[in-house]
């Protein structure tokens, strides 16, 4: 109960000012195409230097809670998603925007943002001890088979046809494998020069999600507007609120799914949105919604990535190692004060750690009101007329996936993945298991890889991958999710027919 | 308006030759590269000794940090070396031994040749860890398993072809064992992890980072991969304390470079200028505080360093 | 669904080229050097092969499920768009700075695709209004908020 105490130190008017400015600032930044949270809370580590270290850390946690439900904006109203978090919110999230209920799905995503990432915040006052454990648990070989977990997603995940979604899948590993391998330092499928990098992932999230896009606009030609005007939907906050306390179901698994997987260093917090929205799926009662406007779909996508945040810092705060590339920004944030995560920071600055704490609780909260209070208003842009829609996004795509490391070539990858993925998407095949398969690729090889050179040296590669609760534990869920998908498949396979003969 | 003349400005200089370019430079915000993440040791470094820069008693313009992540460095060297201006608003840190190293190996566009260094700001030497519950206490205790058990010691670092690595070789060579190095991707901070978790029974890491992990209390550091004892850690012995015959040549260390082809009264105003800029107690309390030693050479220092180094990474790895 | 006809050859063309690549892919895996750098690309390109064939069999045999392809009135609707789009992300943005540009292919395409009528002076100025927001608003975001270097300075 300890937090308790440093409470008041939030609510001094400079604190709760550097508050206010990293939560509004957050949102912003964190709905600009191009900005993933850890760009942004980098942007602003230059100010702590002028703060004292309490207050610098207030701005850079209001900012990194922020900046991941901000996402979420142009998740749902332009269909970027601003991270890889925020995947799984475009699937539902940007349908529902385009049925005139945007303001709907804002409101919801933030509500369910708040509800996940105040548990998320909660677990690690409470259960940090643990937890850190837990995160320390996962060694090569489990993160191994948790991307194993992760492909085994793709063939169910927004597509019509398991082939095409697990070729879809491939189509991303292979693109992740572009460029030098991280380990050997070898040039694999280096092509053109601008590969030699290997596929930036928040430029390849920005085209193939907002390119498709625009061209589906141009392919509708010089269409006279007064012909479909949108109606914007009103939606009351009261309303959103009953909605989410209807879906127990969505927010419980999105916020325990991650909360979980979230914990995980340098895996957690890029695939934990669309974990939870494929579970959220596989035991939802009406799972053929999904992908077409379905409220679930959002709150657990947005209820995952925000719950995600309070864990994700937990190897930095007990243990010092930045679990993830945000973390290690913080981690900077701290350095610069002279404060040493770890032991040393709840012992000697507790002020620092829980004050730092708090702020992202009271974050969370102010982020929601602000959010609600915009959503309405936000939800509008899906008024704006599709010739200003399409040539707005254009320019966002190019000028996000630049500032993303100030490089031409970025761009060219954007651009070329966009183009390809409408192509391919008029056959049949669908982004979200290709992004899926970009970020599984990296954690899969590296982590085998680095398994099995560990293996090699001491048990050998059996008794290493397949022995031990965790392993065992995590291949059973593995077959398990391929079971399911597959028995899925068979039973809608054998419903399509029926209403084939019907039909 | 401002941006338009002094971009005209730049273009006239161009046409005009380079000696009016080092009169007014720099006229306009300076840009560095540095080829690891937002966050990483030499990205947090960089930030703080370049965080001056806008004084009048230094370049009197702010200074960037721009990063190109990937492959070890390789990525951003290799842009730096092809496709940077040198016209002395792009710098890049670098990172000694890591990128001789993998010049020396091969399969990139860059050597020492490509750059011209300018000032040092760092040397972080590399630390042998283990866990703080492992059995193993000194260098002989990890030297005598490797003995009994050849090849089945594993131990972590960043990759392959930097600084870690070189220490692994060096330790390998002057120990005459075969140990299990272990390189990990997404850098000192995975392996460090990996010592931590177990996953791996030892490992070479950054001292920076080390100290801060000793701190907390999860690792115990048995030697530095150095040739004296280091500020932070008065009482961890050399590895050459140890008995093993191992210098500097892991030493990591960062400074401000130039691409080759900038033009020479822009390098001596960097190289007069930069040192000094270094020199601020400012800096020198943040890193400092961050547990980053500090380590000023001038360019002259850097380039007899940068020669030394290639001389002995080129017989080290020859045997790869 | 199953009432609507999918086109083909369309499909056949579409799945082919995707063999191709998963062919060409799996080709450099397996000889490429150092070959222990190419084991997981070896394992993904396998897969892909074999999916993609299937795909292309499928296709071949007409049994595609899904996919509607282009219609020709798509195409030629896209055509002009992608066009300008191209020029200017991998020509125009460089040689004429990002804003400049920008800007200029802005206002292209919404002359060519906003349904406002081509001979009125007043829709020209709605247009010419709604281009400035867009530089503004991208010049205040990008150059001054974020500060992003652009290849041809900050202005242009």
């Amino acid at each position: 109960m300890e937090f308790l105490y440093y409470f008041a130190d939030v609510f001094t008017p400079l604190s709760f000012g550097l508050l206010l400015l990293g939560t509004i600032g957050g949102l912003i930044l964190g709905a600009t195409p191009g900005l993933s949270p850890t760009m942004a809370v980098a942007l602003l580590i230059p100010f702590t230097f002028h703060l004292q270290a309490t207050q610098g850390l207030i701005l850079l946690g209001a900012a990194y809670t922020s900046t991941v439900a901000g996402g979420a904006v142009s998740a749902i109203l332009l269909k970027i998603p601003g991270a890889p978090a925020n995947i799984a919110t475009t699937l539902d999230g940007h349908t529902m925007a385009q049925q005139g209920k945007g303001a709907k799905a804002l409101q919801l995503s933030f509500l369910a943002s708040a509800v996940g990432g105040i548990f998320g915040v909660l677990l690690l006052i409470f259960l940090t001890p643990l937890l850190s454990q837990w995160a320390l648990a996962f060694g090569p070989s489990h993160l191994f088979w948790l991307a194993i977990l992760g492909v085994t997603v793709i063939g169910s995940l927004d597509s019509a046809s398991v082939v095409k979604g697990l070729l879809s899948g491939c189509i991303g590993l292979w693109l992740a494998t572009i460029g030098f391998d991280d380990i050997m330092g070898a040039q694999r499928f280096i092509f053109h020069p601008s590969l030699g990098g290997g596929i930036n992932i928040i430029a390849a999230l920005i085209g193939l999600f907002a390119i498709p896009q625009v061209l589906t606009m141009f392919a509708k030609g010089r269409q006279d507007n007064d012909a479909e005007v949108l109606v914007v939907e009103k939606h009351s906050v009261r309303d959103a609120m009953r909605e989410i306390m209807r879906r127990p179901k969505a927010l419980g698994i999105g916020t325990i799914t991650g909360s979980i997987i979230g914990l995980i260093p340098g895996v957690g917090g890029q695939i934990a949105g669309l974990v939870a929205y494929d579970q959220t799926k596989k035991f939802s009662s009406e799972p053929e919604k999904f992908g077409k406007g379905h409220s679930e779909g959002v709150i657990a996508a947005e209820s995952a990535n925000n719950a995600m945040v309070g864990p994700s810092l937990v190897p930095l705060l007990t243990l010092s190692i930045p679990g993830s590339p945000t973390a290690a920004v913080l981690l900077g944030g701290l350095l610069i004060h002279g404060i040493f995560p770890g032991s040393d920071l709840f012992d000697n600055h507790p002020d620092v750690a829980w004050t730092f704490i708090n702020s992202m609780l009271i974050g969370q909260v102010l982020m929601c009101i602000f959010g609600l209070y915009v959503a309405g208003l936000a939800a509008r842009v899906a008024q704006v007329p599709q010739s200003v829609m399409a040539a707005i996004v254009l320019g966002l795509a190019v000028f996000g996936s630049y500032s993303v490391q100030s490089s031409m070539g970025d761009v060219y990858v954007m651009a070329a993945l966009g183009v390809m993925m409408y192509f391919l998407e008029r056959f049949g095949f669908s982004a979200a298991p290709l992004v899926l398969g970009l970020i599984l690729g990296p954690i899969a090889e590296a982590n085998f890889i680095q398994g099995s050179m560990i293996a090699n040296a001491t048990n050998g590669m059996g008794s290493y991958f397949l022995s031990g609760a965790l392993n065992i534990g995590l291949i059973v869920v593995v077959i398990a999710s391929i079971g399911y998908s597959a028995w899925m498949e068979l039973r809608s396979r054998r419903y399509t027919s029926k209403e084939e003969i019907i039909g | 308006m401002r941006h338009l003349i002094a971009s005209a400005a730049v273009a006239l200089t161009a046409l005009t030759g380079s000696s009016t370019l080092a009169e007014g430079y720099p006229e306009r915000p300076v840009m560095m590269m540095v080829s690891y993440g937002a966050g990483g040791a030499t990205d947090f470094q960089a930030r703080i000794v370049t965080m001056t820069a806008g004084n009048e008693d230094a370049l009197g313009m702010p200074i960037a940090i721009l990063n190109k992540p990937g492959a070890g460095g390789r990525v951003g060297w290799n842009w730096f070396a092809t496709q940077a201006d040198a016209d002395g608003y792009t710098l890049a840190a670098y990172n000694i031994p890591h990128f001789i190293a993998q010049s020396v190996k091969g399969g990139v566009q860059y050597s020492a040749d490509s750059f011209e260094p300018i000032a040092n700001w760092g040397a972080d030497p590399a630390v042998f860890v283990v866990a703080a519950d492992s059995p193993m206490n000194s260098m002989d205790d990890v030297v005598n398993y490797a003995k009994e058990n050849a090849g089945k010691l594993t131990f972590s670092g960043a990759g392959l072809f930097v600084g870690h690595h070189i220490a692994a070789l060096q330790l390998e060579q002057a120990a005459g064992v075969k140990m299990a190095y272990i390189p990990t991707k997404g850098g000192g901070a995975a392996a460090m992890k990996a010592v931590i978790a177990g996953d791996v029974m030892g490992g070479v890491n950054n001292l920076s980072d080390a100290f801060r992990a000793e701190q907390a209390g999860n690792v115990k550091i048995l030697g530095v991969f150095d040739l004296e004892r280091n500020e932070f850690l008065p009482d961890v012995p050399t590895l050459k304390e140890q008995g093993y015959d191992i210098d500097n040549a892991s030493v990591n260390f960062r400074g401000i470079m130039v691409p080759k082809g900038t033009p020479p009264e822009v390098i001596d105003k960097l190289a007069t200028v930069v040192p000094e800029m270094f020199k601020n107690p400012r800096i020198a309390s943040k890193m400092q505080a961050g547990g980053s030693p500090m380590h000023i050479m001038t360019r002259d220092e850097v380039k007899e360093m940068w020669a030394a180094r290639e001389e002995t990474l080129k017989e080290l790895l020859a045997g790869l | 669904m199953s009432m609507q006809s999918l086109p083909r050859l369309q499909h056949i063309l579409a799945s082919g080229v995707v063999a191709a690549v998963g062919l060409r892919v799996a080709w450099i895996s397996y000889t490429a050097q150092p070959s222990e750098a190419f084991l997981f690309p070896r394992l993904i390109a396998t897969v892909f092969v074999v999916l993609a064939l299937w795909t292309f069999a499928k296709a071949v045999l007409g049994w595609t499920k899904i996919g509607h392809g282009i219609s020709t009135g798509q195409m030629v609707k896209l055509a002009p768009g992608l066009a300008i789009a191209l020029i200017y992300i991998f020509w125009a943005a460089k040689a004429f700075g990002f804003y400049t540009a920008g800007t200029a292919t802005f206002f292209i395409l919404l002359s060519l695709y906003d349904p406002a009528p081509h001979n009125e002076a007043k829709s020209w100025i709605k247009r010419a209004i709604i281009t400035a927001g867009y530089l503004l608003v991208m010049y205040g975001l990008f150059a001054k908020l974020l500060k992003v270097y652009t290849p041809r300075e900050i202005f242009f």
